[in-house]
């Protein structure tokens, strides 16, 4: 039987030649992108079935979470917190100018910290 | 996306994953919906200017629109992400059946019920099919993945689902329904002793027929053992009777005037020009006298505009239906008729995309599909 072997791994990829649209790299950063939007959804919808759970089995009323006020404290913990996030995405935008202020190439940019 | 009907060998989601296919499902609406439509002004408003005022004159047809929209950034972003939604369909029903595979090759060993599997492992898989995977599904109607696999017919059952937005139905066996019901229209009173549907993949479509024609033996041949394999315990488990074996429709190995009706829905444009004429040669061959050939496509290139050409062929460049380019702008009439029909036996008949409750598998208005029509 199938199962007292090793997993059974399906094909992931079509064969066939693959269209370029824009250029490779950018067609990637597309479906980057694409996947993202999709595993977000997922997430959400995810987030969704669990406050709906809690709800049903008396945890939380899903207005606790809409009326949920933010202490000073925990919008201190969640800016910091977004701050790394937005930094961790977008380093190479970063990396590129560190680079280019590092050449010295006469452009004039203020790096926000 | 209406749900569709999960029986008993369907390989069912589990949160994340039924999450993700609705998503894709989602997406697609959405291109087809708000971001497609852009492509009509995108072409009218600058592709279409630019190139009369180069030319002096405007595309003489669809092959000179395609090379300069697939040029234009609006239209290149739309196909990439129309490409990206075809692969994300495969990718997120994939996970499922990949989960559940041992305990569906389980319970399509223990079903009980009508019809019959014969697998034949001498059939060789034409290089139309083993050249590129068709509409990008991963290994095709063909690979098996593992002894007994049927993984590529569960993986076909819910991505053609997804494909059509739901189009299909709920038992995603509209193609069936609408030439079934042609068929009935045009022989309401024609006996039908044996039946034999082409390129059957999982036999949705004649295991449609089978359910609702009871007193007739209907057979299905395909070239991909995994699909026959699932088509055949589907069809079990929602009380179809159908035999399958795995043969290509170019040559069986059924004697002459087996059946009273040959059919295919959509086998055609997956095919080879050369394969299309033994098609049509077979058809004549396996049909009693008076049998009827009839074989359901996508349309045509005949009567479309050269931007309507041209937007219609995005599943040949883009989603690996190489052939139906070729069947676009091929003489059917042609065929038939080298295949043994008399030309007044040889009709296209154009059949609306529904059925009884008014679905359609398409979200186009006034969409129709070519029947091709032969009488022996």
């Amino acid at each position: 039987m199938a199962d007292d072997k090793k997993p059974l791994k399906l094909p992931r990829t079509a064969k066939g030649k693959k269209p370029v649209y824009f250029d490779t790299t950018t067609d990637k950063l597309i479906s980057m992108v694409l996947t993202l939007m999709g595993e977000v959804s997922v997430m959400r919808d995810r987030l969704d079935t669990v406050e709906r759970l809690a709800e049903k089995k008396g945890v939380l009323k899903l207005d606790d979470i809409e009326n949920f006020e933010i202490s000073p404290e925990v919008g201190k913990i969640r800016s910091e917190r977004r701050a790394a996030y937005i930094a961790r995405v977008l380093k190479s935008v970063q990396d590129e100018l560190d680079a280019l202020q590092a050449q010295g190439d006469g452009m004039n940019v203020d790096v926000v910290q | 996306m209406i749900p569709q009907k999960m029986h008993e060998m369907f390989a069912k989601p589990n949160h994340d994953e039924a999450s993700r296919q609705e998503f894709v499902n989602d997406f697609r609406v959405h291109l087809a919906s708000r971001v497609f439509p852009g492509t009509f002004p995108a072409y009218f408003g600058r592709v279409l200017p630019a190139f009369v005022k180069a030319n002096g004159r405007e595309p003489k047809d669809r092959h000179e629109v395609r090379k300069v929209m697939t040029k234009d950034p609006f239209y290149q972003l739309w196909s990439a992400m129309q490409r990206n939604s075809q692969e994300m369909i495969w990718d997120s029903v994939i996970d499922s059946v990949e989960r559940q595979l041992p305990d569906l090759l389980k319970k399509a060993k223990d079903l009980k019920g009508q019809g019959s599997l014969t697998l034949n492992p001498d059939v060789v898989v034409p290089k139309y099919h083993t050249a590129a995977d068709i509409h990008l599904q991963p290994g095709a109607y063909h690979t098996d993945s593992g002894p007994d696999d049927l993984a590529a017919g569960a993986v076909y059952d819910r991505g053609t689902y997804i494909y059509s937005m739901g189009g299909l139905g709920e038992g995603n066996d509209g193609l069936g329904r609408i030439l079934h019901k042609f068929f009935r229209k045009q022989y309401p009173d024609m006996k039908i002793g044996r039946v034999l549907d082409m390129g059957c993949t999982i036999g949705g479509s004649v295991t449609f027929w089978s359910t609702q024609e009871p007193g007739t033996e209907f057979h299905a041949i395909d070239v991909g053992a995994p699909c026959l394999r699932y088509g055949h315990a589907r069809a079990k488990v929602v009380g179809g009777n159908v035999h399958f074996s795995q043969q290509n429709a170019e040559k069986t190995s059924f004697p002459d005037a087996s059946f009273d009706v040959v059919t295919s829905h959509i086998l055609l444009h997956e095919t080879s020009r050369p394969a299309i004429y033994n098609i049509f040669k077979e058809c004549y061959r396996l049909l009693k006298p008076g049998g009827v050939m009839m074989h359901l496509d996508l349309p045509q290139a005949h009567g479309q505009s050269p931007l309507e050409g041209f937007l219609w062929e995005w599943e040949i460049y883009n989603n690996n239906e190489h052939f139906y380019g070729q069947l676009r702008e091929l003489d059917m009439n042609d065929v038939a008729t080298k295949a043994g029909f008399k030309p007044e036996s040889f009709k296209v008949h154009q059949v609306a995309s529904t059925w009884d409750d008014g679905q359609t598998p398409y979200s186009a208005e006034n969409f129709t599909f070519p029947v091709y029509v032969g009488v022996k």
